[in-house]
């Protein structure tokens, strides 16, 4: 019973952090002034060789997109303008 | 008349319009992925040689997009062994875009321990062919597990902070009843409970630079009980932490990338006392269940070169240890150097060229050497 308030303590504080400190709103203009051009080119290397945007059709990139969100730990706005970059070079 | 000729003009338009309907992209959408590997392993095991040719290895992945926040993914792996073929189920998980910094993951996922086995084991993604020393089949990380994850990402500042937290199944402890010389080591997939306990987790990574080009992170995973209900490991414990690091840049001066990678594994599982059938002299024995693992990788890939040939080409380096506990039966203490030539056919397609020299001390006796040439092709479908 005890592990199971701890997990949900867990489980509940973990986000709950998350949102407060996402509330930094001066310091986050900066990240925001980048182009999905240069977060695809930051963030899309990292773990495996950068995919060129004609690697993929615009349905495959929402797709893309979203799986690599999740299993790279993107943020919401890394995943919409990179997918945004992609589909307007491809 | 008039009237039919307007028809047959205004007729195109008509199809136009059905046709734009029709085409009109869905947000449902199946993809089938994979990927797969094949070569030649040579080895040299003190002095004894021999070679195969191996990797009748395939993997499919499935994609399914129900809609922007919801995708299922799954994986199945084919694989030949001896020459029977093994199928298996590397994961099969939904997952819900809940807001901007909460998705929840259900099923048989890969673990976010550490940051090798979820981001970087398949083959055209690791440089080279084999895993590092701790990971994989009698590792002392966990991979996948059953059960119920939370996780996302926030801008904090210039940087960003992910984190995911979680609850499976858990290990299972093995007694030796089976397999006597893996007595005290850990089965990390249970498909079904041997008890109450869940196993619980989580990993924390940080990306301090706006550029995202670093990333550290540390993740813990705790089971209460590894052992079978009502049976004398009932309570037995496990307390694993992992810390990791990733730093992938393009360095003009240097004309290339520098790719850097590592992860440290340590393991720490409760007393327990086992049975030691082939040694009726002690009859049961125990030991301090410690483990621990660890790799360092670094790369480098001239990507900037105006040559054709030299910009595909890739060298890399890495060093794996792995310390399993001093008076159990697998106890072990291994090391492997590695080195290896890559071409990059695609951004997801390699031919690698390793060498490893493993290098394995065992008590009273000389260490055991193995040196191993693998000549790989893997791609990502
Ligand atoms: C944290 C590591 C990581 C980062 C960062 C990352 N990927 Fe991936 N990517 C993976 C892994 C791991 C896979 C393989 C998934 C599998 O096979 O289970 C993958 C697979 C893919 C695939 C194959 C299709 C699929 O969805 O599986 C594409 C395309 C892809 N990544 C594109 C991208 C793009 C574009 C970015 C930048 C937004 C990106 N990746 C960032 C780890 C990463």
């Amino acid at each position: 019973m005890k592990k199971l308030i701890l997990i949900l303590a867990i489980a509940i504080s973990v986000p709950g952090i998350a949102i407060f400190l996402s509330g930094c709103e001066a310091q986050r203009s900066l990240a925001m002034q980048k182009s999905g051009a240069q977060l695809w080119a930051e963030n899309c290397v990292r773990c495996h060789n950068i995919p060129s945007p004609s690697a993929y059709n615009d349905v495959d990139w929402e797709t893309i997109g979203l799986h690599m969100r999740i299993r790279a730990n993107l943020t919401a706005e890394q995943q919409q303008k990179i997918v945004d970059f992609l589909k307007s070079a491809n | 008349m008039k009237k039919i000729l307007i028809l047959l003009v205004l007729f195109p338009f008509a199809l136009m319009h059905v046709n734009a309907q029709d085409f009109k992209p869905s947000n449902t959408q199946f993809m089938v992925r994979g990927y797969g590997h094949t070569g030649l392993n040579f080895y040299n095991v003190d002095g004894d040689k021999t070679s195969t040719f191996v990797g009748a290895a395939f993997s499919p992945i499935f994609l399914f997009k129900y809609n922007n926040k919801f995708i299922f993914e799954s994986e199945l792996e084919f694989e030949l062994e001896g020459n029977k073929l093994n199928i298996g189920l590397e994961y099969a998980d939904m997952m819900y875009v809940i807001n901007n910094y909460i998705t929840v993951r259900a099923g048989k996922f890969l673990l976010p321990f550490g940051t090798f086995m979820e981001r970087l084991h398949p083959s055209w993604i690791n440089r080279f062919s084999n895993k590092p020393l701790g990971f994989g089949h009698d590792g002392i990380a966990p991979s996948s597990d059953i059960g119920l994850e939370v996780r996302g990402a926030f801008p904090v500042g210039v940087s960003t902070l992910n984190y995911a937290v979680y609850v499976t199944n858990g290990p299972r402890l093995k007694t030796g009843d089976d397999e006597p010389d893996e007595a005290g080591m850990l089965l990390f997939v249970n498909y079904e409970d041997n008890n109450l306990n869940k196993a619980v987790g989580g990993r924390i990574g940080l990306l301090p630079f706006s550029n995202s080009s670093f990333e550290v992170g540390f993740s813990v995973y705790y089971a209460g009980n590894v052992g079978d209900t009502g049976s004398e490991f009932d309570g037995v414990n496990a307390l694993l932490w992992a810390g990791d690091l990733s730093f992938v840049k393009q360095i003009t001066p240097i004309r290339g990338i520098i790719d850097i990678k590592g992860q440290y594994n340590h393991s720490q599982i409760g007393d327990a006392v086992y049975n030691d059938p082939g040694d009726a002299a002690r009859a049961t024995y125990t030991f301090n269940n410690q483990s621990s693992a660890y790799y360092a990788q670094l790369g480098y890939r001239p990507s900037m070169s105006g040559n054709k040939i030299l910009k595909n080409i890739e060298l890399v380096t890495r060093y794996s240890t792995l310390q399993t506990p001093d008076g159990s039966l697998w106890e072990g203490n291994e090391s492997e150097m590695s080195f290896g030539i890559n071409y990059w056919l695609s951004w997801r397609s390699v031919i690698k060229a390793n060498y490893h020299l493993k290098t394995k001390a065992v008590a009273g006796a000389d260490n055991v050497d193995t040196q191993a040439f693998y000549l790989h092709w893997a791609i990502g479908l």
